[in-house]
């Protein structure tokens, strides 16, 4: 799986997320995903291309989440779709992890935490 | 005067029933050949049959059922006499052992027979104060031998009369739900403890759309509670037919008055034998969608609410039946709509205890029944027995564990389905996306904006959650399996059922969703039961599974 990376003052930005994050995917998110988040701390997930996800695509976010939180690191998401933000309601995702509605939002929240 | 110890050895020959092999040989455990020889002529003239040893290595090699008492030297070089003891003690706990010591090492005696040997004699011996020790220890030996004896019939003929109390509980005291009945689907289990304390219960059908569910408890175990419970279902029987049959034409007599007329047929007999049952009555009516219900001293019966996802608990005004001064039974009236679901049950449930001695309780229970409420009437009486024995850490309980649960349907329509669909595909994750596009291509030709879009992605994740769960666990990963799905739409609906010849799911191994970002997984059950309108599980006889979901277009009227 390919993810465009990008790093702005100390924040990794990824985007191009796949359309889909299901169970056929799930894994391989984890894995691929899991090279990038050893070099960060403060990441930022573009989600405007992520159209569908299911319980296992809750999980594989949650992955990220805790590996971070693990670390000492943060993940925050922003332009979450509809659907994915149904579903992120239902599992209580949008409790655990913060969501923004823009890129600007979410990395200059980062700032106001210091 | 004739011989003491003979004459004992007399008595206890008439006294115990000739095919009974009688202990009564002595071992001598003394290092010391002449101690060994004297004791040994010196009892075998006295009658008693005597062997010999010369440690405590060769007296555990000659100990056995037959040997009557020991005679154990305290100091001895192979295997002293502490350590002989010991193992008497450990594998022939009923063989009294008489220790010998010497008059200056008493102390060391007395510490023996905390150890339990039965008492000691001291060297060199007087001769009728050993002879008096022996016979005591005997009598003790053949008292113990008798115990046992007495234990072991006893024990039998408890095991008899429980075999007999379940034969009675399994034949008359349960009754069976009736199959087929439209728009109800009912399920039943009852697992016998190990002592029967007469649970039963029955049903009735009043009319085409009204039965009757009846579920009792009698105080008291065994047989007299079995049959007790035998005759309140046999009252009930002969109450609804006499009060049928009485009032020419008339309409069905209503519960509180068929409780009534069982407890004035029964009250004489309970007083005499001073025991009650306790009693739960509901008649359901599906045309009216009411329940008339007369609790008696139940446990309160579980009320699941579809609509509200909620539950309540039923709770009458009366006494347990048998309890004298109640003269007036009441019912109570309770309405319910489509979905919901009733859970009766006995104390067996509540009271199951786990090895902390906590009680199961009831809101365990009731959380149990909304949790697992999607479930076909007969798995959720399954799953309850193995959520409760997995929370007992036993599956053998000290009351009857006894529950029926009633499910009210929800109504298929009444026009046909205006177009059914069907996929086949592989049990494989790769196949997700094939079964989504499926659904869009299906939802789409229904018309424009039948189901917008929105829509139809909650359709999709609840395919996909069902799908992987196949794959998941029904065929645990394995390669070369296939899902059918069949799919049924009208105006008012979209009905999907997914078939797969996999093991059946344990819902109760599925654990309970976790929301605070600990776990990664166990939220699949739980999106398809907040997303689907209707979710029924079921394993058919072929022993293929099916999952069953609707999805409601516009919300339909009560009935």
């Amino acid at each position: 799986m390919k993810f465009t990376v990008e790093n702005l003052d100390g924040i990794t930005i990824v985007s191009a997320l796949p359309k889909v994050l299901d169970a056929s995917n799930a894994m391989d998110f984890k894995a691929d995903m899991g090279h990038i988040l050893e070099e960060s701390s403060r990441v930022v997930f573009d989600m405007s291309n992520l159209k569908f996800i299911d319980s296992a695509g809750c999980g594989a976010l949650i992955t990220s989440l805790r590996r971070l939180k693990g670390s000492g690191g943060i993940l925050k998401l922003y332009d979450v779709q509809k659907q994915v933000r149904s579903v992120f309601e239902l599992v209580r995702m949008h409790k655990v992890i913060d969501i923004y509605n823009t890129r600007q939002e979410a990395v200059s929240s980062f700032s106001q935490e210091e | 005067m004739s011989n003491p110890t003979k004459n004992y050895q007399r008595n206890v020959s008439e006294h115990l029933p000739t095919d009974d092999q009688i202990p009564s040989t002595i071992l001598v455990v003394d290092d010391s050949r002449v101690v060994r020889t004297y004791l040994q002529s010196h009892l075998q003239k006295e009658g008693y049959e005597v062997i010999v040893a010369k440690d405590g290595k060769e007296a555990v090699s000659l100990l056995s059922d037959n040997i009557g008492i020991v005679l154990l030297d305290l100091w001895m070089p192979e295997m002293d006499g502490m350590a002989c003891l010991r193992y008497i003690r450990e594998n022939f706990a009923d063989i009294p052992t008489i220790m010998i010591t010497v008059s200056h090492e008493i102390s060391n005696a007395v510490e023996a027979m905390k150890y339990g040997a039965f008492d000691y004699v001291t060297k060199p011996f007087n001769p009728n104060e050993l002879l008096a020790l022996v016979q005591q220890a005997l009598k003790t030996r053949i008292q113990a031998q008798r115990l046992r004896k007495v234990e072991a019939e006893l024990a039998k003929a408890r095991e008899h009369e429980i075999s007999i109390a379940s034969r009675i509980q399994q034949t008359l005291l349960l009754g069976g739900a009736p199959k087929n009945l439209k728009g109800v689907r009912i399920g039943d289990l009852t697992i016998a403890s190990k002592k029967i304390d007469g649970d039963f219960y029955d049903f009735y059908m009043v009319g085409d759309t009204c039965f009757d569910v009846i579920v009792g408890d009698v105080m008291g175990k065994g047989i007299p509670a079995a049959l007790l419970g035998a005759a309140a279902k046999q009252h009930f029987m002969a109450a609804l037919y006499r009060l049928t049959r009485i009032p020419e034409g008339s309409s069905m007599p209503a519960p509180e008055e068929i409780v009534q007329s069982v407890h004035r047929e029964m009250i004489g007999q309970m007083k005499d034998l001073e025991t009650f049952f306790t009693l739960c009555y509901a008649r359901f009516d599906l045309t009216k969608n009411l329940i008339s219900y007369v609790d008696c001293g139940h446990m309160r019966t579980i009320h699941y609410h579809f609509e509200t996802n909620s539950c309540t608990l039923l709770q009458g005004v009366n006494m347990p039946l048998g309890f004298p001064g109640q003269d007036h039974f009441k019912q109570i009236l309770i309405p319910f709509s489509n979905g919901d679901l009733f859970f009766f049950y006995s104390d067996g449930l509540t009271e199951a205890k786990n090895p902390k001695h906590e009680f199961y309780g009831e809101q365990r229970l009731v959380d149990l029944v909304r949790r697992h409420s999607f479930l076909e009437p007969q798995e959720l009486c399954k799953t309850a027995w193995k959520e409760i024995t997995a929370f007992s850490r036993s599956d053998t309980f000290s009351d009857d564990f006894t529950c029926v649960a009633v499910k009210i349907e929800v109504p298929e329509p009444t026009e046909r389905y205006d177009q059914e669909w069907k996929l086949e595909v592989p049990g494989d994750l790769g196949e997700l996306g094939r079964i989504r596009a499926f659904i869009q291509d299906m939802c789409k030709s229904m018309g424009t904006n039948v189901v917008d879009d929105e829509r139809i992605k909650m359709i999709q994740i609840v395919a996909t959650e069902l799908m992987t769960n196949i794959i998941k666990h029904a065929y645990q990963g394995r390669k070369g399996e296939t899902v059918l799905i069949e799919a049924k739409t009208s105006r008012d609906e979209i009905i999907l059922n997914f078939y797969d010849r996999g093991i059946e799911f344990d819902f109760s191994s599925a654990p309970k969703p976790v929301f605070d970002g600990s776990k990664d997984d166990g939220f699949g059950l739980h999106i398809i039961a907040h997303t689907a309108d209707y979710v029924r599980y079921s394993r058919d006889e072929t022993g293929r599974n099916c999952a069953c979901v609707t999805f409601f277009l516009q919300r339909r009227g009560q009935g």
